[in-house]
Parts: C-alpha cells; sequence; structure tokens
C-alpha cells in the first residue's frame, strides 16, 4: 500500500478562523490594533531617512509612523518568517506564478512579475489613502465595529471580484 | 530591543503561520475565492472578525484592550476601497499576505511586496496633495456601529448576525468542487 499522507493540505477555514482570532485579540490586548499596510510604511522611512532625514521630517505622512524600530515593523518581518516557516513544513506547492494566471496569460514570468508589481503599488497606495489595508482597516476597523472598516470592505470585495471577472474571463470555468 | 518588537515579531510569527496554512497566500486561491469558486478565505476572514469582535468585547470588559478607530472618509475611503479591489482582483495578493507568501518563497509576491514599497513611498510623497483634497472634506469622523445601536455589546450581536449571513450567503452562491483542496 502507498503510504501517502491524505490528509487535506490547506487548514479547513472555521478552526483556522479562531486561531487568527485569537492572535487578533491577543493583538489587542499587548498592542492595539493590528495593521500591515503600516509596516510599508516603516520600511520605508526607514530608508530614506538614512540618505534624506529632512525630507522625512518634514513630510507629514511619515510624521504619522514609526519607522523600523517598531511593532509595526516587526509584525511584517514576523509575518514573513511565519510563512517561511509553515510552508517549510507544509505541503503547499509554492509557484511563481498562479495555475490560474498561467492558464489566461500563460507562463511569461516577466508578465506575472510586472503584474504583481502593480497590483501591489495600488493595494498600497489605496491602502496609504483610506489608512489601512485589508487588516489595518478591514479586520481591525470591523473588529472594533468601525464604519470604516466596513465601507472599506464592501468594496473591496465587490471591486476585486468584479476585477478577477474581467482579468480571468471564463478561464476558471472549464475545469 | 524593548519589549514592543518581540511582541510584533511573535505575533507576526503566528500570523504569517496561520494564513499561509489557510491558504490566503495562494494567489490562485485568492483569485479563485474573487470568482466565487471557493469559499473558504473569504468565509475564514469574516469568521475572524466576528471571533475578534466578541473578543475585543471581553478584553474591553476586562479593561485590557487597545483600540483605536480609523475615521471614514467618504470620498478617500471610498476611492481607496475601489483601487485596492482593482489591485486584489488583479494580482492576488493584499499587503499583509505579500510578507507571508513573499516568506513562503513566492517570486511574484516579492514583486508584490517591491511593488508595495513604492506605491507607499509616492503616496508618502502625494500625502499632502491627497489627503486635504479626498480625506478631510469628507471625514465623518471616528463613526462606529455603537452609535447607531446606541451600545457596543448590541453593535456586536449586529456585527455577528450581517456577517454571518454573509458567510451563509457564501456557502450559497459559491461553487465549491473539492472543498477548496486544491493544491
Amino acid at each position: 500500500m502507498d503510504k501517502k499522507n491524505t490528509s487535506p493540505i490547506y487548514w479547513p477555514w472555521l478552526p483556522a478562523a479562531f486561531a487568527l482570532a485569537g492572535i487578533i485579540v491577543f493583538i489587542f490586548a499587548t498592542f492595539g490594533p493590528p495593521a500591515s499596510s503600516s509596516g510599508f510604511v516603516s520600511v520605508i522611512k526607514g530608508a530614506v531617512q538614512t540618505v534624506a532625514p529632512e525630507y522625512v521630517e518634514n513630510n507629514p505622512h511619515y510624521a504619522t509612523m514609526p519607522d523600523t524600530g517598531s511593532w509595526l515593523f516587526a509584525f511584517v518581518l514576523g509575518m514573513a518568517i511565519g510563512g517561511f516557516a509553515a510552508g517549510r513544513s507544509g505541503r503547499i506547492p509554492v509557484k511563481d506564478i498562479p495555475k490560474i494566471w498561467e492558464k489566461r496569460f500563460g507562463n511569461s514570468r516577466i508578465k506575472r512579475f510586472a503584474a504583481t508589481f502593480a497590483g501591489g503599488f495600488i493595494i498600497l497606495f489605496a491602502s496609504r489613502l483610506a489608512g489601512g489595508c485589508t487588516l489595518g482597516l478591514f479586520i481591525s476597523g470591523s473588529t472594533q465595529l468601525a464604519v470604516s472598516g466596513l465601507y472599506f470592505g464592501v468594496l473591496i470585495f465587490a471591486v476585486a471580484m468584479v476585477t478577477a471577472r474581467l482579468v480571468y474571463g471564463s478561464t476558471g470555468k472549464e475545469e | 530591543m524593548g519589549a514592543e518588537i518581540w511582541l510584533g515579531l511573535f505575533s507576526g510569527i503566528a500570523f504569517g503561520f496561520v494564513i499561509q496554512r489557510v491558504g490566503a497566500t495562494n494567489p490562485d486561491k485568492m483569485a479563485r475565492a474573487h470568482l466565487m469558486m471557493e469559499g473558504d478565505i473569504p468565509k475564514f476572514m469574516l469568521m475572524a472578525v466576528i471571533l475578534s469582535a466578541i473578543g475585543l468585547l471581553g478584553l474591553e470588559a476586562a479593561g485590557a484592550a487597545n483600540t483605536r478607530v480609523l475615521p471614514t472618509s467618504l470620498v478617500a475611503t471610498g476611492v481607496a476601497g475601489i483601487l485596492f479591489g482593482i489591485g486584489w482582483g488583479f494580482c492576488g495578493y493584499c499587503p499583509g499576505t505579500t510578507w507571508a507568501a513573499a516568506g513562503e518563497g513566492r517570486l511574484d509576491a516579492v514583486f508584490a511586496l517591491i511593488g508595495g514599497l513604492a506605491g507607499a513611498a509616492v503616496f508618502a510623497h502625494l500625502h499632502e496633495f491627497f489627503i486635504p483634497l479626498l480625506y478631510d472634506p469628507f471625514n465623518v469622523g471616528q463613526i462606529t456601529l455603537a452609535d447607531w445601536t446606541g451600545s457596543r455589546p448590541a453593535a456586536v450581536v449586529l456585527l455577528v448576525f450581517i456577517f454571518g449571513l454573509c458567510i451563509g450567503a457564501i456557502n450559497f452562491l459559491w461553487k465549491e468542487k473539492n472543498g477548496g483542496q486544491i493544491p
């Protein structure tokens, strides 16, 4: 008999939600509302202030954010470590190009990387305009019953669903 | 290093571990969620909010919660939500997942992360132009559901009800084929 591991490779969503909520409540108790787009600002602030300290000092956006010696930066760095540890100890296959993207646009790495660069640019630009992202505004905000988080959440889900339809067309359908 | 750094690092490691294991760092799974083919990730997110809101209520009762509600700017939050949705639907990453996915070894996430750093830097540079234009004039303050329901526990009940309905709708409308276990 083949001794194949037949347990699911992904955690089921319900226990995973309990685990995540436990972490989120821990963060509210030990720090404040969790956020990840702020970590990007901390990285940039830390980098730019070493070459142009005056620019950072006079910029109102950086004034509201700590630099890399902060919880916010430690958190995003931790997420990378956590992703690494989970990836190495699990069985979820890692691909540089998602399957559905490959089906729709081919296996050009340049094309996919250019697309994610552009996508990353847009989501962070938007997050900084709103003051938070999926975590910092939608999840943190909704947990605190904030209208801003709920309003942002409705829009990001609705628009992402329309965008995915436009991007992928009927690609996913033929399975 | 202060305790804050260690707490942040520990919280991040736990958070990144969980979102990788549930599949939220996989842009294929995210795209399939947006295409209504797989409901796991949105159900996971909504349920995490429900449970966190209940947990936070307990934390507040114990006087141990550190909260900070972001204001709602009708225009800035709205425009940002639309832009964010376009980027999220297009690339399948959100800011938090790019870090965990990059750590996992997904090269496209590394590019999303670099793009994100560029986007944050450009916004910071244009902050003085955009915030007075789109954010401040339409800022209606730090409003919450509790302003409307009168009490925080009642607002949590309302939130649980709405998010529960959304999870039910996803169960009903998303065409799941194999329990989301496609690699």
